[in-house]
């Protein structure tokens, strides 16, 4: 149960993390999936990462709580990146920010650092990487695999390291600004958090109909039947793109706003609706090629 | 003894595909690893090189699940080395285990959304123990799947394939829909969120920020730095609120209005 506190009770900021905490937090990092789900993503193997700066930072157990529960929530980005935010979160919880502050900045920069991540280590570093050591490995070779480890895990390594005590002094020193004005600024970045999970919501989207309904048949110029169909999702899309998406975070948002509903209810209402649509063959994409139990015409 | 030595090292890189280094897994190792314990590392090697070289535009990019690498790879090696397939016909043979492999995935991310209550939980009583069971019991489910996928090719050989066919062509739709509540499941992450940071006032925020990535996202220019560029424009909008509410507060505080802050 998220509670509902916005600010911490204790607001001394606390003294700076030593060297010895954050060198912990970065190897910590590396279990940053650790217990990936599908819900709320990496946010358990995060609030583990940061777990050794919170205990360090608040000392008294009623904030400690509020702090690893707003943690705690969906949370989503790059694993060789992460150090980046957990810098400036870390700045931030150590300065006693409001919490919404807190969670604002969290989600505004978890989300770009994923494209970033993607394109610099899975379509450049490890291709190449891939392409000088896979075939000294197929003429046989031990060097292959060992300097492709030695290759990737290096620049990960440098990076986690690298971007956790950048963001760290970044976030420290941008600090005494803002907080003169927290107040203003709380607002500014919520609304940029705001921004963010709207846009998450749409390119995260993962959700679409399968379904083809047959719609008679025409003769092509070379004078073969072929059959029509009545593509549903493509219909869909022409309304809204990644409608669905929108329609099921509103639907649960208000399920869990206005009538109290847990999480994990939600999950077990989209785990009934997934299963019972596949059965019925309504949805395509992440359900992938399936043959349903029973047969219905929309689904070949 | 080799059967345990497979189980253990498959463990190993079924949680690292995730977690630890996120580069061990990666069949160039994985593969020579496997090899040396099956007694013939130069099979594990020339197997992993093609495997990685066929993986390579295969990547896990932004949570999104593709054919499992971890078993292609190990019972790869498995049928290669035991049953004397030839290197290509034997990752053809292992790619109904690797397809099990992410049904393993899928339950394993599906049972974990469900214990994040759990998490919540120790988050509540302030327990960072908690977290660590939470994580802990993750690790141990996804790698015990694993390790018991592995050692079922390493005793079932190719025969196994086929029954694991029959039996993926049967429950596809299971699988499916586990697949299709997971794809959805994301939605309700977002959904807590905005339950705590979506005021009256920030729905039209809300909204104009699934528009930007609606045409970001949707571009071929764009889309891959789609998030990039939304977080620009949302800084923008951000920066301009918090200048104007500054303006607006020392204007009021001239007024000889000051609300103490």
């Amino acid at each position: 149960m998220a509670s509902n506190a916005t600010t911490y009770k204790d607001l001394t900021p606390a003294a700076p993390l030593d060297k010895k905490t954050l060198n912990r937090m970065v190897w910590r990092s590396c279990q940053l999936q650790a217990s990936f789900n599908y819900e709320r993503m990496q946010a358990a193997g995060w609030l583990w990462a940061i777990l050794p700066g919170l205990q360090k930072i608040h000392t008294n157990k009623e904030d400690l709580s509020a702090s690893m529960e707003h943690n705690l929530e969906f949370f989503n980005t790059h694993p060789f990146l992460v150090t980046f935010v957990m810098g400036i979160v870390l700045s931030l919880e150590q300065q006693k920010a409001d919490i919404n502050t807190i969670r604002s900045v969290r989600v505004a920069a978890m989300g770009p650092l994923g494209g970033i991540g993607d394109a610099l280590f899975w379509f450049a570093l490890v291709p190449i990487t891939a392409g000088i050591t896979c075939n000294m490995a197929i003429d046989g070779s031990w060097i292959g695999p060992i300097l492709y480890f030695i290759i990737c895990f290096g620049v990960e390594m440098a990076l986690r390291y690298g971007l956790m005590y950048w963001s760290y002094s970044l976030g420290t020193s941008a600090i005494a600004v803002l907080t003169k004005n927290a107040k203003e600024f709380t607002r500014a970045a919520s609304m940029l958090g705001v921004f963010v999970v709207g846009a998450l919501t749409c390119n995260y989207a993962n959700v679409s109909l399968g379904m083809m309904i047959p719609n008679g048949t025409t003769i092509n110029d070379a004078g073969e039947t072929v059959a029509n169909y009545i593509d549903v999702q493509g219909l869909l899309d022409g309304v809204l793109p990644a409608a669905l998406s929108l329609a099921i975070t509103l639907l649960c948002y208000w399920l869990i706003k206005k009538k109290n509903w847990s999480a994990t209810k939600c999950i077990l209402l989209l785990l009934v609706i997934g299963i019972v649509g596949c059965v019925f063959g309504i949805f395509g994409g992440a359900a992938g090629d399936y043959t349903t139990p029973i047969s219905v015409p929309w689904h070949a | 003894m080799q059967a345990i030595l497979l189980a253990i090292a498959t463990f190993i890189f079924a949680i690292d595909q995730f977690s630890l280094t996120e580069i061990l897994y990666r069949p160039i190792i994985a593969c020579p690893i496997i090899g040396l314990i099956l007694g013939d590392p130069q099979t594990g090697l020339v197997v992993g090189g093609t495997y990685e070289l066929m993986m390579v535009g295969n990547m896990p990019v932004g949570g999104a699940q593709p054919p499992n690498a971890v078993l292609g790879g190990v019972v790869g090696v498995v049928l290669a080395v035991n049953v004397g397939l030839p290197t290509e016909q034997a990752l053809g043979a292992a790619v109904i285990f690797s397809l099990f492999g992410q049904y393993a995935v899928t339950l394993t991310f599906t049972f974990m959304s469900t214990m994040m209550a759990r998490a919540d939980k120790a988050a509540a009583e302030a327990n960072p123990s908690g977290i660590t069971m939470v994580n802990n019991i993750s690790m141990c489910i996804l790698g015990a799947l694993f390790a018991a996928m592995a050692v079922a090719a390493y005793f079932g050989g190719e025969a196994l394939g086929e029954t694991l066919t029959q039996f993926s062509e049967d429950f596809s739709w299971l699988m499916a829909g586990l697949g299709a509540a997971g794809g959805m499941m994301r939605n309700v992450g977002f959904a807590v969120l905005l339950k705590i940071m979506l005021s009256n006032d920030l729905w039209g925020i809300f909204l104009a920020g699934f528009a930007a990535a609606a045409v970001l996202g949707n571009v071929d220019a764009t889309s891959g730095a789609a998030l990039i560029l939304i977080a620009f424009i949302g800084i923008a909008i951000a920066i301009n609120d918090f200048t104007l509410n500054l303006k607006i507060k020392e204007n009021a505080g001239n007024g000889g209005v000051s609300d103490g802050i």
